[in-house]
């Protein structure tokens, strides 16, 4: 595979950026994708390196044909991705729909906005929800949550691995903040790090005599047979489930002793490890925990930190209105712990806000 | 260095997004952590634009912030947008040449300051350097970046121009010297309110 940063390097730039640069690191054959603010410089990016390094684009009508068009591209062997937000992710949810039916290894990067509808070009994490459950489906796709420029790099390049390894739609859910702000991060070539990179391969078009040489490629997303469908879904349901623990990643800090647990993702998690240490500085045991994959949610990890911790409250803190909520919840199931909840819908969320919620809730 | 957050506010087309991006890098280039948000919204289509910075030496925490350490507003309609920025412990920083009465500026700030830049940049130099001025400015009240890397930033971002018109270059050094000198003399003379 090309190298294509060299030696690894420090830099200061855009999420948008970074995510660019990280899916031609990763070996990206081509984007599909429609403008939309903010994951606009994606694109940008993208195009402008892209016929650098043989690499493709294509601009389409719009995001139902971009995720459809992405669907096509990782099933002629090629690594396709696309990067969307808002409305337009709500729009893609019918090829990633697809997607989850046929197992397609393709990579979506989401750049969430605020909403309903068009909402603000600007900021929130209301695009959990569609993102982890979107579609007429049953969510069987990988959700990383990022929080810096570092993870947007780093996570796409695991993401491509984790797509073509295990043949779920990969999402690399970002935000307008993490898109538009300009910090430092390492670039580097996955093999400078000892990470091999999973090769594409066709998923059509195939050589040999099927039942001779080779079994059917059989991607299918239409049944005649309701016994099929179940048949099917229940066996990607466990395929799924049998995964999970290989695929879940979380952060956790100080919930050795914790009466209280921040639980947050993504950006705001950044907050929540600040706000975390100033609350131990002033003597409230307070701990953090992170889920960085949203789908498959680490849901025993959880439930071990409420336990070991003995902790009395979770405070779920999120930029949206209980879509976090709702997952951690549903997760953690007949777990006691009470729940306190900080939603700031459409807006950032900084260590202050925190700090002040986990004091009025002690 | 301690976490300093500054608010830069001003016009689009006033360059405040420039020298703050040109900033943010320069505190990067001195192995500094920086983070900068510029603000985004609708409003940058003809209204206030405001620039986020943040520079420690520490991972930084959130992107955005509610008080600031530093708020420079560039226009009078920039006063108005940045006030609920401005804190106790903050520092607020306006233009001398802009008609706003005392009970228009922050009610809260540690201290604040009137610099004649619009002025200085229309009379000494030129109203294109107004903002780099400004830069200038921040380093003087805040010691963010060096003087020197600044200049280094400043050379990396307009080196192209400069050296098709040398002149260009030499405006614009003077121009953040002037801007560095103008706070500076500010904050000595500057009286600290008690707000």
């Amino acid at each position: 595979m090309e190298r294509v940063i060299g030696e690894s390097k420090k830099s200061f730039m855009t999420g948008n950026e970074a995510a660019a640069w990280a899916c031609l690191a990763a070996g990206a054959d081509i984007m599909f994708g429609y403008p939309i603010t903010p994951q606009n410089e994606i694109m940008h990016y993208w195009t402008r390196m892209a016929p650098k390094y043989g690499k493709g684009f294509l601009q389409t009508e719009d995001e139902l044909s971009a995720g459809f068009t992405v669907c096509g591209g990782v099933q002629s062997g090629k690594k396709a991705f696309t990067a969307t937000a808002g409305p337009g992710n709500v729009l893609m949810q019918e090829p990633f729909g697809m997607a989850e039916a046929m197992r397609l290894p393709l990579l979506a990067i989401i750049q969430q906005r605020g909403g309903p509808s068009s909402g603000t070009v600007v900021y929130s994490q209301q695009e959990v929800s569609l993102t982890t459950y979107g579609g007429n489906g049953e969510g069987h796709r990988i959700v990383y949550s990022t929080s810096t420029h570092q993870e947007i790099f780093d996570y796409i390049i695991k993401g491509f691995n984790t797509a073509w390894k295990f043949r779920f739609p990969v999402f690399i859910l970002g935000d307008g903040y993490q898109a538009k702000m300009r910090e430092p991060l390492e670039m580097y070539d996955p093999e400078s790090r000892g990470i091999k990179m999973e090769e594409a391969y066709p998923l059509i078009g195939l050589g040999g005599k099927i039942g001779q040489d080779r079994g059917p490629s059989h991607l299918c997303n239409i049944y005649s047979l309701e016994e099929e469908l179940y048949e099917v879904i229940t066996k990607v349901q466990a395929e799924y489930d049998a995964l999970a623990p290989q695929i879940t990643e979380y952060d956790e800090k100080f919930c050795e002793d914790a009466d209280i647990i921040l639980v947050t993702h993504g950006v705001v998690s950044r907050a929540a490890d600040d706000a975390v240490k100033a609350l131990r500085a002033q003597g409230i045991k307070a701990g953090y925990f992170r889920p960085i994959t949203l789908r498959p949610f680490p849901q025993q990890e959880l439930r071990a930190a409420i336990a070991k911790s003995g902790a009395k409250k979770l405070l779920i803190a999120e930029s949206a209105i209980g879509q976090l909520e709702r997952l951690v919840k549903q997760e953690i199931y007949g777990e006691t712990v009470k729940i306190e909840t900080l939603f700031m819908p459409g807006v950032g969320i900084i260590e202050s806000d925190l700090i002040d919620k986990v004091k009025s809730v002690l | 260095m301690a976490l300093v957050r500054i608010a830069l506010a001003g016009e689009g087309g006033q360059g405040v997004q420039s020298i703050a991006e040109i900033l943010a890098e320069a505190a990067y280039n001195e192995n500094q952590q920086a983070l900068y948000i510029p603000n985004f919204g609708l409003e940058q289509r003809g209204g206030v634009s405001i620039a986020f910075l943040q520079f420690s030496d520490k991972r930084i925490g959130a992107p955005k912030f509610q008080k600031a350490d530093i708020v420079i507003a560039l226009s009078e309609r920039a006063v108005a947008r940045t006030i609920s920025y401005s804190g106790a412990e903050t520092l607020y920083v306006y233009d001398s040449s802009f008609k706003v009465e005392a009970e228009e500026l922050p009610q809260q700030a540690k201290q604040i300051i009137a610099l004649p830049a619009i002025d200085t940049a229309n009379n000494e130099l030129h109203p294109r350097v107004f903002n780099i001025i400004i830069m200038g400015a921040v380093i003087g009240l805040s010691n963010v970046v060096s003087f020197e890397a600044a200049k280094a930033a400043l050379e990396h971002k307009l080196g192209y121009k400069f050296e098709k018109d040398p002149k260009l270059r030499e405006l614009n050094f003077k121009a953040l010297e002037i801007g560095r000198e103008m706070a500076e003399k500010s904050l000595k003379e500057g009286v600290a309110i008690n707000a």
